[in-house]
């Protein structure tokens, strides 16, 4: 049993053979590493070199048995440069343009074939691409927009909740900024009007709160730039839309909001006074009629707008204080020790009624305010009430020790008397 | 009835000899006899705390998450546990400011002269373990004040030199205070230090059952130069006397809780800040500013460690102050024990107040 | 002179017996234990078994905070902390749904506490729920752990 070199290279012929048949049926095996990559993964031109360093590494692809030729076609197993890449092996070479679409289209529009993989997955993805401004654009021939791999990568490809993707939620603004915040790429583009598109996204979307929620509280279902524009047809909502878009998750807001008067008015809805990139923390100050309210903006004095903006103001300031005077009141009485865990749970009620109101205020109507205060300020008042029971019992409590102390005096006097006539 | 149980007893025990005893003790009366009551007053004030306390210990909990609930349920849920926790609170205060009174007195009447060496031994070492009752029960509501001010007091413990690091850890059951120096502290306020107490008190009013009232040197020498003192009968007359600040002490207390009742404040978070200005109780506070006034470092020594071995070195001398003051004994007046005494009154005035002032 | 003095006994007579009392009425109702046993940090009775209909929920005060007690269609109690983990307001049970709900912006959570839809950025804490006492008249206990 000679080993000799035309049976080995059969052998490792065979073994190719078996192993890439192997891959072809979706086992979900990685697949083998091919005569391309150890090729290119010892060129010096790193443009050349890091595709392969990056595809041997982590790359769903790859783990799931598909190779360079799936994407770029040629012979895997030929070492030889120039046979590898043959016309006749179907190599395409490194797609640009509209040919990345039909590249990562081929398989991932395919239902049949993504079902064998993901079967949840969606293959809309290049329907939706054509929607986009991204898409729309490139069909006009602009090569400078982004395309599959300027999100996703094309080496090195990770799943969506893999923590490194670049498309994963936390780092969903910073692979979108790459170019969006990059004044020199963004130059040529202008908005509809004409103005320059704004570069500072990014750097206003850091000091918003729905930023602060995802990064500081860990709370990944806040948004960032594709919960609102969308992923593959990603284009800005479209004035008409706005509402509808914050309302997918501010549901309460965005009812009360398109029932009220300035769902007719307002050009762009929410983003009037909540701004769209740069969301600030809402304050009650946003309601009002003094220079740090919004209101003032587009009312004048003595306008409806402006009385209807200074009563909920004042509703709202009104159970605000209301709910202040009664902590005051159960912390003195708890701090006397008297036991007021029944009236802290009943203001907690009336801290809801505060946030209830808030909410009623997008229907821009004083009224439902009005009601909700008075719910507040009903419970407000019941809690004082027992508050000033609470101190009231402890002053009965002062009483009943004053009139010991009395009693006490009494003895002393009486036994300092009987000293005296014994002595 | 009275009559018939006690000849039951006077049968078993022999109290015949006790009883006449009693019967026929007198007090000496003069200008200093109402100092005589001092000590009667603390003593009725301990038995306030023992009282109090064991009242409190059937509610209390000593763990660190739920002390400061169990003195809150004690305080708005109990009947009258606002009454027993405040007078257990003031009486505690107003005990060691009585121990205070006791102590000077005595010192500046010379009554620890032969033969009550012992009787101010173990009066001195009393006074320690009533402050130790206080800092140790001054914890257990684990509110904000007391954490901090525990955590400030037992690091200042750290100061002593060669077994500070021992001690702190012996204080506080580990390096930080914890839930741990909670149920510490706990044993040591309901368990320990009242088990020295009972000894030391024992022989403390055993030895002044036996020896009588000391008589102040003015007045000794005139009973020397042959003069008669007169006397009151133990009983009624001293007794009803005692009793009678006895009930000053009760009004004084049902007056501090009236008009300066005692609050639960914040439950501790070991991880809040430390709030500004805390300090120790009153007692501790001359010590305390005393200790903030030393520079860091004196000559090249730590200038807290000199300040703690101070205290201790004063206090060492303050329990064997009848050895040094011999002459007492002879009834020769004594100006360094006399300038020492008053001394160290004045500088406990004056750096309470301005420890108070300060924060 | 007599007279004096035996006005004077019987004065003190009713000034001890009367401070006494002061004392002593206190002390006797401290050591009775008062109508909550224990303070209720960890656990706290809700109610009788009985007095919870199957598909519904009642919030019950629990330490300084709500708690909401669930009694599932098939009879099983739940208890969570009635404290949305939006912005604090207090839930409520929803029997159409069974579901739990917050009225202030619409939160949802299902019952085992888990945010189904809605702003509510993490679950509801679980409480351990016990009943305790005789068959019948079992008492609701809820409990942190």
């Amino acid at each position: 049993m000679a080993t000799s070199p035309r049976n080995g290279r059969l052998a490792l012929l065979l073994l190719t053979v078996a192993l890439l048949v192997g891959a072809a049926t979706a086992s979900a095996q990685p697949a083998a590493v091919t005569a391309c990559e150890n090729c290119h993964r010892d060129q010096r031109d790193t443009r050349l070199a890091t595709p392969a360093h990056d595809f041997a590494g982590s790359d769903v692809h790859r783990d799931r048995g598909f190779t360079c030729v799936d994407c770029h076609g040629g012979n895997p197993n030929e070492p030889d440069k120039v046979k590898a890449k043959a016309p006749a092996t179907g190599f395409k070479g490194k797609p640009a343009g509209q040919q990345v679409i039909a590249v990562c289209s081929r398989c991932h529009s395919d239902g049949a074939l993504m079902r064998k993989f993901a079967p949840k997955q969606r293959i809309d993805q290049a329907a939706e691409y054509a929607t986009s401004v991204h898409g729309q654009r490139l069909a006009k021939g602009d090569t400078n927009v982004a395309t599959c791999i300027s999100c996703h990568g094309a080496h090195g490809v990770r799943l969506v909740t893999d923590a490194k993707a670049p498309v994963y939620v936390l780092n969903v603004a910073t692979t979108c900024s790459r170019c969006h915040s990059d004044g020199e790429r963004m130059k040529s583009y202008k908005l509809p009007d004409g103005s320059p598109l704004p570069t500072d996204q990014r750097a206003k979307y850091e000091r918003s709160v729905h930023h602060a929620a995802m990064v500081k509280r860990n709370d990944l279902s806040a948004p960032t730039c594709n919960d609102c524009h969308g992923n593959h047809g990603a284009a800005p909502p479209g004035v008409g839309a706005i509402a509808n878009v914050c309302g997918t998750c501010h549901t309460v807001f965005a009812t009360k909001f398109a029932l009220s008067t300035h769902s007719q008015i307002f050009d762009r809805s929410c983003v009037e006074c909540h701004s769209n990139h740069e969301i600030a923390q809402p304050t009650d100050a946003l309601l009002g009629t003094d220079k740090a309210a919004l209101c003032v903006t587009c009312h004048s004095d003595g306008d409806n707008g402006l009385k209807a903006a200074a009563a909920m103001r004042g509703e709202i300031e009104k159970l605000k204080a209301a709910i202040g005077h009664s902590q005051e009141l159960l912390a003195a009485a708890e701090n006397a020790g008297m036991e007021m865990g029944d009236q802290q749970l009943a203001l907690r009620e009336a801290g809801n009624q505060l946030t209830l109101a808030r909410t009623e205020m997008h229907a821009f109507d004083p009224k439902p305010v009005n009601d909700v205060l008075q719910a507040g300020l009903a419970i407000t008042a019941k809690v004082d009430a027992d508050g000033e029971e609470a101190l009231h019992e402890v002053s009965y409590r002062r009483t009943g020790l004053a009139v010991s102390l009395g009693a006490i005096l009494l003895v002393v006097i009486a036994l300092r008397l009987k000293i005296r006539s014994l002595g | 009835m009275t009559r018939h149980v006690l000849a039951w007893l006077d049968e078993r025990l022999d109290l015949s000899g006790v009883l006449a005893f009693l019967a026929e003790k007198s007090v000496p009366r003069h200008r200093h006899s109402v100092w005589y009551y001092m000590g009667g007053i603390t003593l009725f004030l301990v038995g306030v705390q023992v009282a109090t306390g064991v009242l409190l210990l059937l509610y209390y909990r000593p763990s660190a998450g739920e002390a400061y609930e169990s003195v809150q349920f004690i305080v708005s849920q109990v009947e009258f546990g606002w009454l027993i926790r405040n007078i257990h609170s003031w009486s505690a205060n107003l005990l060691i400011l009585m121990a205070f009174v006791h102590l000077f007195s005595t010192l500046f009447l010379r009554s620890y002269r032969k033969p009550r060496e012992l009787t101010w031994i173990t009066g001195v070492l009393l006074l320690f373990v009533m402050m130790g009752f206080g800092f140790s029960g001054y914890l257990l509501p684990w509110n904000e004040l007391a954490f901090f001010a525990t955590k400030v007091g037992t690091g200042i413990a750290g100061a002593v030199p060669v077994v500070g690091d021992f001690m702190v850890r012996f204080l506080r059951g580990g390096d930080d205070v914890t839930g741990a120096t909670l149920t510490r502290f706990y044993g040591i306020h309901v368990a320990i230090l009242p088990a020295i107490m009972t000894v030391l008190l024992g022989v403390h009013l055993l030895l002044i059952q036996r020896q009588g009232m000391s008589l102040p040197l003015s007045v000794e020498k005139r009973e020397k130069a042959g003069e008669k003192i007169p006397e009151d009968p133990f009983f009624p007359n001293y007794v009803l006397h005692d009793v009678m600040w006895w009930y000053v002490a009760l009004a004084v207390l049902a007056a501090l809780a009236l008009f300066l009742p005692w609050e639960l404040g914040k439950k501790a978070d070991a991880f809040a800040a430390v709030p500004a200005g805390i300090r120790p109780e009153w007692y501790f506070l001359a010590m305390f500013q005393l200790l903030k006034l030393i520079p860091s470092h004196v000559f090249g020594l730590e200038g807290e460690m000199l300040g703690v071995v101070g205290f201790t070195v004063a206090a060492m001398l303050l329990v064997i102050v009848p050895f040094i003051d011999r002459r007492a004994a002879d009834g020769r007046p004594s100006p360094i024990v006399l300038g020492a005494g008053i001394a160290g009154l004045v500088f406990l005035i004056v750096f309470t107040i301005y420890g108070y002032f300060a924060a | 002179m007599v007279k004096r003095r035996t006005f004077l006994d019987k004065l003190l007579g009713f000034g001890f017996v009367s401070t006494a009392v002061s004392v002593l009425y206190p002390v006797w109702r401290f050591v009775n234990p008062p109508v909550n046993a224990e303070p209720a940090t960890d656990s706290i009775v809700a109610g009788k078994a009985t007095e919870f209909a199957a598909n519904s929920g009642a919030v019950v005060k629990f330490g300084s905070k709500p708690a909401i007690l669930i009694r599932t269609p098939d009879g099983d109690f739940r208890a969570f902390t009635a404290v949305c983990t939006h912005l604090e307001c207090t839930v409520q049970y929803k029997p159409d749904t069974s579901q739990i709900w917050c009225a202030c912006h619409n939160g949802m959570y299902d019952l085992a506490g888990n945010v189904v839809s809605g702003p509510p950025p993490r679950p509801l804490e679980a409480f351990k729920v016990n009943l305790r006492g005789e068959p019948g008249q079992e008492d609701v206990v809820i409990s942190r752990t």
